[in-house]
């Protein structure tokens, strides 16, 4: 038998060149016109498909969404949806109206309280709540798209894409789909003639089937940018108390910052009290991190050498083209960002993540979801565990070594690190005896707590009352005495005794903020490198354009 | 590099403000937060008072002649105008009055970030705010009363008719003045009317360049402590009361502009720029 030609094996080709043809004259070559979104994808898609629909915490694939929610579900029905994060409405409409039944997903935010209502009720069925790079993986593993729904800011007619600073997962789920007879179909905010019309091409147009021309660009959302404004006197403390309690005292020089207020402090603090502890070149120099605003005065005192980014940030654009030494860019100037790759560098290639919780239990387990919301993980959970297969070693990484090890064998360890003010928003603790993650996972049938990062992962919390240095806790009882020294008054911080504090700071388990030389009383605003977006465009000498949601002026 | 200014006075609070914009060493504070003159009304309501009520009355010297200057502390109930608070403005004022008809000179200042009327306790403080309007248009008569709206709250409501009346208002980029804010806007005429998240359209309709450029605030200044003092030590030092007439007092130019404007378009920042000198639409 001529085993070349034996159409056995290539039945995904097969079905995919049958596609190709049903499609007719709703196609030009590549191009799809705007108008006929609807029937195209009717045209295009069977029931049962696994789709791949773009949409991040930034950037969405919303013209394709909404199309897609208005296909027939007597043709098309049944289908399996790969999102990574749920943020539009009509991302549940598909489920309501039958044309989808099963998602796989990792992130809800704003649509997390819908998500909880629609499991409850059974409308839609989850196969898992993911984290970012595991969603990733699985489109090359068990979860293979037969559709891709992708955006992009430009394509040529032969569906060259131009991704641009936004270029975020867009590579990696064309990837999937196009090296596995999928289709990709790719929404574009403008539509070019040929390949030397496009700025530079992120994806070259023959993994691309074919592109269509939105009604409006695609949704981007600013969720980077932090106005320094919103940063308070003790944030500023938590700020001094990581800077000096963690960064210094490990060297860490490569790392990745959470979204919070608190980390944000931390960035606005390093040209001032960094500066004044000596610490510029010692520490945080390498960096996986989006263009945060809050980080553009530590780049111009010269505190940065690079930063490798998940996506882009709406504002950023001439501020990264114009900081190519920093920054990654094309040959056209702009920033190329990529959240697969960038994940992986997160996970291997930094010495620390840290970035603020909503709770933490004595164990040190952290969570965002609280009760009747089902927000799922964005990155942090792999940013934010030790990946034990790493064998690079620093002296970050090794400076968390505790003699020889289990085995007799010496390791390092990643630095995890929590920071939890004690009592957030409308006097909620943020230390508690039980994560709502807990009961939110039993009330939703999930086979694991939706838990953000493990206690075991946590080698360091921060909150105002001081620092707690986990990895060095010999056993739980230990652990748990470090976490609720922090917690601050409330049942759980009740628990912890004069005594206690007093062992774990001979011990150096624990360190109150006299132990690192920080001042509660230096803590102020006034230390902050940028007091307000304003300042921010002042430190960039005007590069960085702000969003109108962001302007006070 | 650039970098930006040192101390930015909206990083002040209210006292901090009021004892930046008198003579160095001369602040003396009337009814301190030690002399716990709070709101009665707030507790009842489970709001937690606070010591001064939210205002600040300082009395010292500007170029060494007696000065009040007072404050509103955005930062508590958004600078809403109490019982006490609204006293507190009303009889310095009026104080200040008396002091300029007993022969002793007295120039006043008042740092507006405000919303208004405090809800709380919305009739004596709509009350208290109309004795503040009288005391600023009688101390008008005795030299120039000078009006500071730097943010971040901005000054809205009666306050905003108080900014009004002031013979001089400086402010800054990011100071908003307006009757009623683009919150309450949106919320009362929709989100076709005035989208309150767009916040550089809000900017450039109530901000301070805005404002400055049609003429409803005298100066810009940057959000600079060392800048808002020097501006208003220079109204004093350059502008005799009687050079200008006050904003308010200005009829005819304001029956203009509003016969200018057609209500069923939606004029631009802009237009309203144009109108405002002169030009038309």
């Amino acid at each position: 038998m001529n085993s070349t030609n034996d159409m056995r094996w290539q039945m995904r080709r097969a079905r995919k060149l049958e596609r190709l043809a049903s499609v007719g004259s709703l196609a030009n070559g590549r191009v799809v016109e705007t108008g006929n979104l609807v029937a195209f994808l009717e045209a295009v898609l069977r029931p049962g498909d696994t789709v791949a629909l773009e949409g991040n915490n930034q950037k969405q694939a919303d013209f394709l969404s909404r199309g897609l929610a208005e296909v027939d579900p007597g043709r098309i029905n049944d289908l399996h949806m790969l999102i990574s994060s749920i943020s539009r409405p009509e991302h549940l409409d598909l489920f309501e109206k039958g044309i989808a039944s099963l998602v796989d997903f990792s992130y809800a935010g704003a649509q997390s309280t819908r998500v909880a209502t629609l499991l409850a009720d059974g409308t839609m069925k989850v196969g898992a709540i993911h984290t970012y790079l595991e969603l990733y993986a699985r489109l090359f593993v068990d979860l293979i798209p037969d559709i891709a729904l992708v955006a992009a800011d430009k394509a040529d007619r032969n569906g060259n894409l131009y991704t641009g600073p936004n270029t975020e997962d867009t590579p990696t789920i064309v990837e999937a789909a196009a090296f596995r007879s999928g289709i990709v179909i790719a929404q574009v905010n403008e539509l070019v003639d040929g390949v030397d019309d496009l700025p530079r091409v992120d994806i070259p147009g023959s993994w691309v089937d074919f592109v269509i021309p939105a009604d409006r660009p695609f949704q981007i959302e600013p969720l980077f940018t932090r106005d320094p404004r919103k940063i308070t006197d003790v944030h500023v403390l938590l700020a001094m108390l990581s800077i000096r309690g963690i960064y210094e005292r490990h060297q860490v020089t490569t790392l990745n910052h959470g979204i919070g207020f608190d980390t944000a402090a931390i960035e606005l603090l390093l040209p001032t009290y960094g500066e004044k502890l000596g610490l510029r070149g010692k520490i945080a120099r390498n960096w996986a991190l989006n263009p945060h605003p809050t980080l553009i005065p530590a780049i111009e005192s010269g505190w940065v050498d690079s930063i490798t980014s998940f996506g882009g940030e709406v504002g950023m654009e001439r501020y990264t083209a114009a900081r190519s030494d920093i920054f990654a860019t094309g040959h056209d100037g702009s920033l190329r960002s990529n959240r697969m790759i960038s994940q992986v560098a997160g996970l291997y290639a930094t010495d620390m993540f840290i970035g603020s919780t909503l709770q933490l239990d004595p164990l040190a387990n952290s969570s965002t979801v609280t009760r009747g919301r089902l927000s799922g993980f964005g990155g942090a959970p792999n940013l934010g565990s030790d990946p034990h297969g790493r064998r690079h070693s620093s002296p970050a990484w090794l400076s968390l070594s505790e003699g020889e090890g289990q085995l007799g064998v010496k390791r390092g360890q990643k630095l995890v690190v929590q920071i939890a003010e004690t009592y957030g928003a409308g006097a909620t603790p943020r230390f508690v005896e039980h994560l709502d993650a807990v009961e939110v996972g039993t009330a939703a049938g999930m086979p694991i707590a939706p838990v953000m990062i493990y206690g075991d992962d946590v080698t360091h919390v921060v909150s105002e009352e001081g620092v707690a240095y986990l990895y060095k806790a010999r056993d739980l009882e230990e652990r748990r005495q470090a976490v609720t020294a922090l917690a601050g008054a409330g049942p759980v911080g009740s628990e912890s005794t004069p005594e206690q504090r007093a062992q774990l700071r001979r011990d150096g388990i624990l360190a109150l903020p006299e132990d690192l030389g920080v001042r509660r009383s230096d803590a102020s605003r006034s230390l902050l490198a940028a007091k307000s977006i304003e300042d921010l465009v002042t430190w960039s000498g005007g590069l960085y354009d702000p969003p109108a949601k962001f302007r006070s002026w | 590099m650039t970098r930006p200014v040192a101390q930015p006075f909206t990083e002040f609070r209210a006292r901090d403000r009021v004892r930046a914009l008198l003579d160095p060493g001369t602040f003396r504070e009337i009814l301190d937060p030690f002399a716990r003159v709070e709101s009665p009304h707030l507790a009842l309501q489970g709001i937690v008072p606070q010591g001064d009520d939210g205002a600040v009355i300082g009395r010292g010297t500007i170029d060494g002649v007696s000065a009040v200057v007072v404050a509103l502390d955005g930062a508590f109930q958004g600078g809403g105008i109490g019982e006490v608070s609204g006293a507190k403005l009303a009889s310095s004022l009026e104080q200040a009055v008396n002091d300029n008809r007993n022969g002793t000179p007295t120039r006043a200042v008042i740092l507006l970030e405000t919303g208004g009327i405090r809800l709380q306790e919305a009739n004596l403080g709509l009350l208290a705010i109309s004795e503040i309007h009288s005391a600023i248009v009688e101390l008008r008569s005795f030299g120039p009363v000078v009006g500071v709206v730097v943010g971040t709250v901005g000054c809205f409501g009666g306050m905003g008719i108080a900014a009004g009346l002031t013979s001089h208002l400086i402010m800054t980029r990011g100071g908003r003045l307006s009757l009623n804010g683009p919150e309450v806007i949106e919320t009362e005429a929709g989100i076709e009317e005035l989208d309150s998240s767009d916040r550089a359209g809000i900017w450039a309709m109530i901000g301070g360049a805005q404002r400055v450029a049609i003429g409803q605030a005298e100066t810009l200044v940057d959000d600079d402590a060392d800048a808002v003092a020097a501006a208003v030590r220079d109204v004093y030092r350059t502008a005799p009361a009687t050079a200008v007439p006050a904003r308010s007092t200005r009829i005819a130019a304001g029956r203009r502009l509003l016969a200018a404007v057609d209500p069923t378009g939606r004029p631009t920042p802009t237009d309203i720029r144009n109108l405002s000198t002169g030009g038309s639409l």
